[in-house]
């Protein structure tokens, strides 16, 4: 009977993590494998040739150089300006917290393309920040000259990131106890040194773990580095893996740069996996710290706190909210001057005739809506059987792990290299246009979905799971009955995080969809490509404002289920 | 209750999977007597030519055209040459007589003479295997924004471009990735030779703002008043003064001459419905001709089609430049990784 139990046990385990794994599969490991195998073959037959040449050709070598030193340049960047948030997030309590937390979560999902638009229309010589300096001190030339150069790509990228890490790191903070502190200075020590010998010791996992993830992102980097950084002296290899492969069509070079650039994820990848697991070690911690917090206690402190606040909300806002303003201006003609107006909204929802590409708007904002309900619906319950499955094995637990992990560390770029080379060979219909882009961006969800659930699951104590089965259930019951309703928080955080995500997606369903399928990104593009930048605009704000409202409603639901 | 909902959530996952996969292996034919043609994006775009002319054809033929937007017009030819084994497009608009060399290679145009070509001048018919059919052509021209730059600044020859007083106020485009890209780099070696044309570029790199993977995005952050100058072509003041009504926007003519460049579109040979195919490109060399130099801003090849007033604004520059194309099929690659290694340094 009790072998009889091990074994339904072992098997149910078994079976749980096949569904992310044929996904994955299908959707990752598929176009992957199509990409990097042409870097193996040239015409003379299998040969390391090609990728020995690219891996001694100076040229790469300076573009891999150029890659890591950006990435490494923004990963500091974005925690210069993130760590002095997360200290006041997990330290005070001041109104607007939630609200700050709930929208530092946009400027991850937000389409790139739809960041380098709002960095021309805010940053750009013609911007709002340089005509209002313009105005302000009567200057014939734009002050500002930050565009089309490295330090925009920089800046850029903080923008993209630094919410990453304050929420990312506050949350660890704000769960640390502060008993070794309060021991310091029952000891005597100052606050400075408190904070520099036990505080940031401990902090340092969280950090680097949040730093590494972001690192990760900047060097995968592609439409901010084509945009915004000015030309071929700034290429990374992301770029150069697009111009070879889409542009030149020699996917054969373009497969052994992303040889090497995977070669390079996959380090750093493994790097972030091992911080995770000290994270988790480390992790003494059951209930938030919240009793401890106070609000700012002197005058500096209120101050400080304020001009942070005021600082990064225009950093986040002053971009999003130059999209916003944009996409309530029309001109009756390019050369007369712009005026309030509701005409690209009329347009959208068709109450009045629309001009070239915001005839597809609604179509693409209904498309976005149900792809991304679908994704969300779909990746959660695959991420949580495969969390379920790494919880329970501990030593393959860390091969399954990385295995959802790593098409994090594949960039779009390059899956989408082989999604393209395969879209060349299948051509369905409408159906199978549909059903590959969920599929890719269930993909693109599923680790950090897994990243949302995993970590909650791990803290399920091993009693309550051992309790269960003792007490007669059934594995299955025991997931059902017990775990669920432990996850249901994270299952949440989760599905809402694959919802936006899907919204933003873009290089994947351009590739996938062959123009058949229009989402809010693709018309978006288009839209930009024939310069309407006003009904590009507006299609950004209503991205935006579908995103804003999943991830306030999401903060709510949180701070409701507090204490749980 | 709760559990019930769970089991079925499931379970309706995993037929949704199991249905989606499938799917991605079923594959429905593409539909009789619908033509699909590749054009480049700005071809398709809300101001191209591509959404009025197909809707004409489509209301005079009775036959449904598939317009697709291949990306720029080196990403289109790309990939038409990728599809080779599993062919789509039936028609592609857009190769320039500049870059055609690939995919006179790649062997996968039909020939057809069409009986329009008797309309068009002979130093336009480009290609004489007539794999490709030329349905306009222009002139490569810096376009000047007239609020942002007074009269007396705007530059008057290539040479004269390099002064520092341009700095950041130019945008370029990427002649890897832009037919109107490429156009300025053959231009510069038409003008100063093969010796002296990365000297310019070297220069040249200090003044340009940006350097953009499209003329799309170049054209579009160049409304967007980022800088004064553009890459473009001489045509491109037609359209603002046709559906904008403005002439803010002007063409600057160089004394060294102007590049030619003339834009062809092809069958493909593993078309099965060359019947069609036939009859749209035919259309696009006659009665399509006005709508496409209006709204492409170039000019018609056909010598019949009268010009409205507005291309008064697209002076002709006194001398037209162009290129051996033996000798650009033989150099093209080498100057690319010349100009590649020039300019990201």
């Amino acid at each position: 009977m009790r072998e009889d139990k091990n074994l339904q046990y072992k098997r149910f385990y078994r079976v749980m993590p096949l569904p992310s794994a044929m996904v994955l599969l299908l959707l990752f490991f598929v176009p992957l494998f199509f990409t990097l195998s042409s870097a193996f073959f040239t015409e003379q037959g299998f040969s390391f040739s090609r990728i020995a040449g690219v891996f001694t050709d100076p040229y790469t070598q300076r573009i891999m150089l150029f890659t890591l030193l950006q990435a490494t340049l923004s990963t500091l960047a974005s925690l210069l300006v993130a760590l002095p948030g997360a200290y006041l997030i997990a330290t005070y309590s001041f109104r607007g917290k939630r609200l700050i937390l709930a929208l530092s979560a946009i400027p991850f999902v937000i389409p790139s393309i739809l960041v380098v638009l709002g960095f021309v229309i805010f940053f750009g010589n013609n911007g709002f920040l340089n005509r209002i300096l313009m105005a302000l001190f009567e200057l014939e030339e734009p002050p500002l000259s930050i565009l089309y150069s490295f330090p925009a790509i920089i800046l850029a990228h903080t923008f993209y990131n630094f919410p990453i890490i304050m929420s990312l790191v506050s949350s660890y903070w704000e769960h640390m106890d502060g008993n070794c502190e309060t021991a310091s200075y029952t000891l005597g020590a100052t606050k400075a040194k408190t904070f520099f010998s036990i505080t940031l010791p401990r902090l340092l996992p969280a950090i680097i773990s949040a730093a590494s993830l972001v690192f990760l992102f900047c060097f995968n980097s592609f439409a901010i580095i084509l945009v915004l950084g000015g030309g071929p002296q700034y290429t990374t290899m992301e770029v150069e893996i697009y111009r070879q492969a889409r542009m030149l069509g020699q996917s054969g070079s373009a497969a052994a740069l992303s040889l090497f650039s995977i070669l390079v994820t996959s380090i750093l990848l493994l790097w972030y996996n091992s911080t995770q697991k000290r994270l988790a070690r480390s992790e003494t911690y059951r209930n938030s710290n919240r009793l401890n917090e106070k609000k700012p206690a002197t005058l500096f402190g209120k101050l400080l706190a304020l001009l942070y606040t005021v600082a990064s909300f225009l950093f986040i806002l002053g971009p999003i909210a130059s999209v916003v303003v944009r996409s309530f201006m029309a001109s009756s003609s390019r050369s007369s001057a712009e005026t309030f107006s509701l005409k690209w909204y009329r347009q959208l929802l068709s109450l009045e005739r629309a001009t070239g590409h915001m005839n597809s708007a609604l179509q693409a904002l209904s498309n976005s809506l149900l792809i991304a309900l679908l994704v969300a619906l779909c990746t959660v319950p695959l991420a949580l059987t495969l969390s379920a499955a790494i919880r329970r094995k501990e030593k393959k637990g860390s091969m399954l792990e990385l295995f959802g992990m790593l098409p994090m560390t594949v960039s779009s770029v390059i899956i989408g290299l082989g999604y393209y080379l395969i879209s060349a060979k299948i051509r369905g219909g409408l159906l199978t246009s549909y059903s590959l882009v969920v599929l890719a961006h269930m993909v693109i969800a599923i680790p950090f979905v897994l990243r949302t659930i995993l970590p909650e699951y791990r803290k399920i104590p091993d009693s309550y799971i051992h309790s269960s089965l003792t007490l007669g259930a059934g594995p299955l019951r025991t997931f059902l009955l017990i775990e669920l309703p432990l996850l249901r928080g994270a299952m949440f955080t989760g599905a809402i995080f694959a919802f936006a995500l899907s919204m933003g997606e873009f290089n994947a369903t351009l590739t996938l969809a062959n123009s058949s399928i229009v989402t809010l990104p693709i018309v978006m593009y288009r839209l930009i490509g024939s310069y309407n930048f006003q009904g590009a605009c507006a299609l950004g704000t209503i991205l935006i404002a579908v995103c804003a409202i999943v991830f306030i409603v999401s903060e709510l639901a949180k701070g409701g289920n507090h204490g749980r | 209750m709760e559990v019930l909902m769970n089991k079925h959530r499931y379970v309706c996952v995993l037929v949704a999977i199991l249905t989606l996969s499938f799917s991605v292996f079923a594959q429905p034919a593409k539909e009789s007597n619908e033509l699909v043609v590749y054009a480049y994006d700005a071809f398709c775009g809300d101001w191209g030519p591509g959404p009025a002319i197909v809707e004409e054809f489509e209301k005079q033929h009775g036959i449904k055209v598939n317009l697709v937007s291949a990306g720029d017009a080196v990403e289109m030819m790309t990939k038409v040459i990728s599809e080779a084994d599993n062919p789509w497009a039936d028609v592609v608009i857009g190769i320039t007589d500049d870059m055609a060399q690939k995919v006179y290679d790649a062997n996968v145009l039909e020939r057809y003479e069409s009986a329009a070509l008797s309309d068009i001048p002979a130093f336009l018919h480009f290609d004489p295997s007539y794999r490709l059919l030329p349905f306009d052509y222009g002139n490569f021209a810096f376009v000047v924004d007239t609020e942002r730059m007074k009269a007396e600044d705007v530059p008057t020859s290539l040479a004269s471009l390099v002064d520092p007083k341009y700095k950041n106020k130019v945008i370029l485009i990427d002649p890897r990735t832009s037919s109107v890209g490429l156009g300025l780099l053959l231009w510069t070696i038409e003008v100063f030779g093969e010796k002296e044309y990365l000297t310019w570029w070297k220069a040249m790199k200090e003044n340009a703002l940006t350097i953009t993977d499209g003329w799309s995005s170049a054209y579009g952050l160049f409304t967007e008043g980022e800088a004064p100058l553009v890459l473009s072509y001489s045509t491109s003041p037609v359209y603002h003064v046709t559906y904008e009504e403005t002439t803010r926007y002007q063409t600057v003519l160089f004394s060294e001459g102007h590049s030619t460049t003339i834009e062809g579109a092809g069958i493909l040979s593993s078309s099965k419905q060359k019947g069609i195919a036939q009859k749209f490109v035919d259309y696009l060399l006659t009665e399509a001709q006005l709508t496409i130099a209006l709204a492409n801003s170039m000019y018609p090849v056909n010598s019949k089609t009268e010009l409205p007033a507005a291309f008064d604004y697209a002076p002709k520059p006194q001398k037209s430049l162009s290129m051996d194309t033996k000798m650009l099929a033989k150099n093209l690659d080498r100057w690319l990784t010349e100009w590649t290694q020039v300019m990201s340094k």
